[in-house]
Parts: structure tokens; C-alpha cells; sequence
């Protein structure tokens, strides 16, 4: 019996939540990760209102990118025991709709993540978000989408790499830096920081690039796991 | 194969006639005097480095569809020779923005994205020395490549795009449009010469690993 696209996508999604809720072991080390991270951008940058505010954008886009590297790496950690991964590729289920439930997977935990580091950034740093927290959550949200699309297809393949661990950030963040730079401007132009009143032409940018690599790897993967 | 030895030699005498070009036929440019004559180098050099990425988007590509090793071979070898060209690029770039700005580096539309080019192809080299040799691995670098190469795009709409001050389009003289051409044309030759060498090595290795298996094979058969 074969499943639809979109049923497909939805029970391998169902699956990896449901995994995640029980065990929360991803979750809580990213949360934790990225409160860290907050910790180390205050004591590194916190100065008078003006600066954090400066300041602010670029942390929140690098504690996005730490955080999300850990999600992305460990997206096919549950597959890799017992070769279930093998299983799951051979299954007839379209690859490609295991890959957009992976890349969903990665999206809602980074969400959530994100969710959390915001107003906690926000608060540790001083910065007033009134007014302005939709523009920046909708930016973060894009970029998400950004990192998880670019991440998650090389993190599949990067299991069979030597130095695995240590390559994938190596190689993912360079592809990101154009949602990064989007990012932080866009971000900057919201909180006042960066000339400009329209964050608009950035946030093209990050659509265009979700758009870009979404399908491409979409597109890719078959050819990808074949064999 | 006796063709190589022979252009090698012919490029290595060319190389110093368009650097003659470059240097001594070109009349001097009028507002940035002798440091623009880093120009012939560097564009040239550019354009070389992007092709190099393109080349290794195409066999990636052509890698990820039908899985013939030397497909793969070839991506490797050209990003090499592309990364090579970056490096000259990166290097007479800051050369010449010290002489026209007054600073090495600019965070600037075009030498931004062009970094981060750079880095990505680094990345993906790093991948090829430190990752192993797999199947697995030969895939993870073609989606690598695949996923990169167009960010060439953005190194080349960053100019007009965003404002930058990098030249763009400048308009040249009929001298410097030779010297200029005569350089690419030469530094093509070279780019070719060490993609056709470094190719061959990688070809013979996999070569060399088919007979061994099939050696091995023998062996225990």
C-alpha cells in the first residue's frame, strides 16, 4: 500500500515529534544552547541601550544558526540505529516527502527555540521590541526556513562522511551567509539600527532563497539517496 | 601526450607577453595610474574562478545523475582549479583596493559575496581532503556544489544591486580591451592545463583502485 505526498509528509513528521516529545533530548540541549548563547553575547557586547541595540540583530541571527546547526546535525540521528534510514529510503514512500517532513521537523523545533531566545535576548539585552516583534519574528521565521532547506539535505548526506560533526557547519554556514546578511540587515532596518525604512527588499531576499534551495533539494534528493 | 609539454612551454613564454600587455603597452589609466594595471590580472582571474564553479556545478550534476566516478573526479578538479583562480583573485583584489581606496578590504556588495564564495568552494575542498572517500561522501560534495555554484549570481548582480562601489561594466579603451582579452585568453590555457593535469591524476588513481580490487578479487576467487 502506497501513501499520498502529503500523507507521507505528514506521518514521518507525526513520527520524529512524537519521538522528540517523549525523549526532548534535542530540544532541551538546544534551548539550553541557546540560552548560553544569549549568556555569552550579553557578557560579550551588553553596553549602553544604543549599542545592544546594534548589537542585537547579529546575535540573534548567530543564535540562530549555532542552535539550528544542532537540529540539522542530528536530524537522521534516529534513523542511523539499526540502518532504519535504509528502511525508510526503500520504503515506497516518496523520498521527497521524507525530506520536506525532515526539513518540517527541523523548522518546528528551531520555532520553538527561537520562540524562547527572542524575548530572553530581548530582556538580557535590554532592547525594546514593541511595536516590532512581528517584523522580526516573521524575518527570523524566513531565515529559519533558509537554514533548515540548505541544512537539512547536506546533513543527510553528511552521515557518511569522515568528520561528520565538524564538516557539516563548515560547509552549511558559507551557503547561509546570504539569509544571514538578509537577515541582519533586514532585522537592523526593523529595530532602527541599519539606514533604510523598508526591511521589504531583504525579506525578498530570504523568500527567493527559501524558494531557490527549497525546491532544489527537493528536486535533488532522489537522486541523492539512490543506491 | 606529447601535446602537454609543448603547451605548457608556449604558455609559460605567453604569460610573459600579456604580462608585457598588461604593463608596458597599456597606456597609462588617468585616475588610478599604475595600480589599475592589477586590472588584466584580476578580472580575467575572476571570470576564471566562476568557471571553474560552473564546470563543477555541471559534473556534480551530471554525478548525482548517473554516478560515474570520473564525473565526480572532474567536479573535484574543477573547483580546485577555480579555488586557485579565487585565490589570485583575492589576493590582487586587496592589492589594488589599498592603492584605490586605502584600505585592503572593504565590506563591499561584490568582495562580500565573493568571499563567501570562496569560502563555500573552500569548504567543499576541505570535504574532499578530510571526509573520506565514499560514495556517500562523493554525493554529499556534489549537492555541495550544486547548492553553491549559483551563488555566483550574487557575486554578480552585487554591484548594481547593492549600491556597491567595485567597478562594474567599465568602459575601455581598444588597448586595454587587448590586453585585457589576450590575458584571459592566456590564463584560460592555463586554467585548462591544470584542470587536463589534475584530472588525469585523479583518473588514473580511480584506475588504479579498479584493477586492485579486481586484483583482489582474483585473489580470492
Amino acid at each position: 500500500m502506497t501513501t499520498g505526498f502529503l500523507a507521507t509528509v505528514r506521518l514521518v513528521l507525526a513520527k520524529d515529534l512524537r519521538t522528540e516529545l517523549r525523549s526532548k533530548e534535542l530540544l532541551a540541549t538546544m534551548l539550553l544552547f541557546g540560552t548560553v548563547l544569549t549568556f555569552i553575547f550579553a557578557f560579550g557586547f551588553v553596553n549602553d541601550p544604543a549599542t545592544n541595540r546594534k548589537v542585537m540583530p547579529g546575535a540573534l541571527w548567530a543564535a540562530l544558526l549555532f542552535t539550528g546547526t544542532l537540529g540539522v546535525g542530528r536530524t537522521f540521528a534516529r534513523e542511523a540505529d539499526a540502518d532504519a534510514f535504509t528502511a525508510l529510503v526503500l520504503s515506497p514512500a516518496d523520498r521527497a516527502a521524507v525530506l520536506l517532513a525532515k526539513i518540517l521537523g527541523n523548522l518546528v523545533l528551531q520555532v520553538v527555540v527561537l520562540a524562547f531566545v527572542l524575548p530572553l535576548m530581548a530582556v538580557m539585552l535590554r532592547v525594546d521590541l514593541e511595536g516590532v516583534v512581528g517584523l522580526v519574528a516573521l524575518q527570523l521565521f524566513l531565515g529559519a526556513v533558509g537554514f533548515a532547506v540548505v541544512g537539512t539535505p547536506l546533513a543527510v548526506m553528511a552521515v557518511s562522511a569522515r568528520f561528520a560533526e565538524v564538516l557539516l557547519p563548515v560547509v552549511v554556514f558559507p551557503l547561509v551567509v546570504p539569509v544571514l546578511i538578509a537577515g541582519v540587515k533586514g532585522t537592523g532596518v526593523v529595530l532602527g539600527t541599519v539606514i533604510g525604512d523598508d526591511p521589504s527588499p531583504w525579506i525578498s531576499i530570504m523568500l527567493a532563497f527559501d524558494a531557490f534551495y527549497g525546491v532544489a533539494g527537493l528536486l535533488l534528493f532522489d537522486r541523492m539517496v539512490s543506491e | 601526450m606529447k601535446a602537454f609539454p609543448l603547451f605548457a612551454g608556449l604558455a609559460a613564454l605567453g604569460m610573459l607577453a600579456v604580462h608585457y600587455l598588461a604593463f608596458v603597452y597599456v597606456p597609462m589609466e588617468v585616475t588610478m595610474g599604475a595600480s589599475q594595471r592589477i586590472f588584466y590580472i584580476h578580472l580575467p582571474s575572476a571570470w576564471l574562478c566562476y568557471l571553474g564553479f560552473v564546470i563543477s556545478f555541471v559534473a556534480s550534476l551530471g554525478y548525482l545523475i548517473n554516478r560515474k566516478a570520473r564525473w565526480d573526479a572532474a567536479a573535484v578538479t574543477a573547483a580546485e582549479v577555480g579555488l586557485i583562480f579565487g585565490v589570485v583573485v583575492l589576493v590582487t583584489g586587496p592589492l589594488w583596493a589599498k592603492a584605490a581606496w586605502g584600505v585592503w578590504w572593504k565590506w563591499e556588495p561584490r568582495l562580500t559575496t565573493m568571499a563567501i564564495l570562496f569560502m563555500i568552494f573552500s569548504g567543499y575542498r576541505l570535504l574532499r581532503a578530510f571526509g573520506g572517500d565514499g560514495p556517500g561522501v562523493r554525493v554529499f560534495a556534489a549537492v555541495l556544489a550544486v547548492f553553491g555554484a549559483p551563488q555566483i549570481y550574487f557575486v554578480h548582480i552585487a554591484v548594481s544591486r547593492w549600491q556597491g562601489d567595485h567597478p562594474n561594466n567599465v568602459v575601455m579603451e581598444p588597448e586595454m580591451r587587448v590586453a585585457l582579452y589576450s590575458n584571459l585568453g592566456l590564463m584560460m590555457i592555463v586554467f585548462f592545463l591544470l584542470l587536463r593535469l589534475r584530472y588525469r591524476v585523479r583518473r588514473d588513481a580511480l584506475t588504479v583502485s579498479a584493477l586492485k580490487r579486481r586484483l583482489a578479487r582474483m585473489g580470492a576467487g
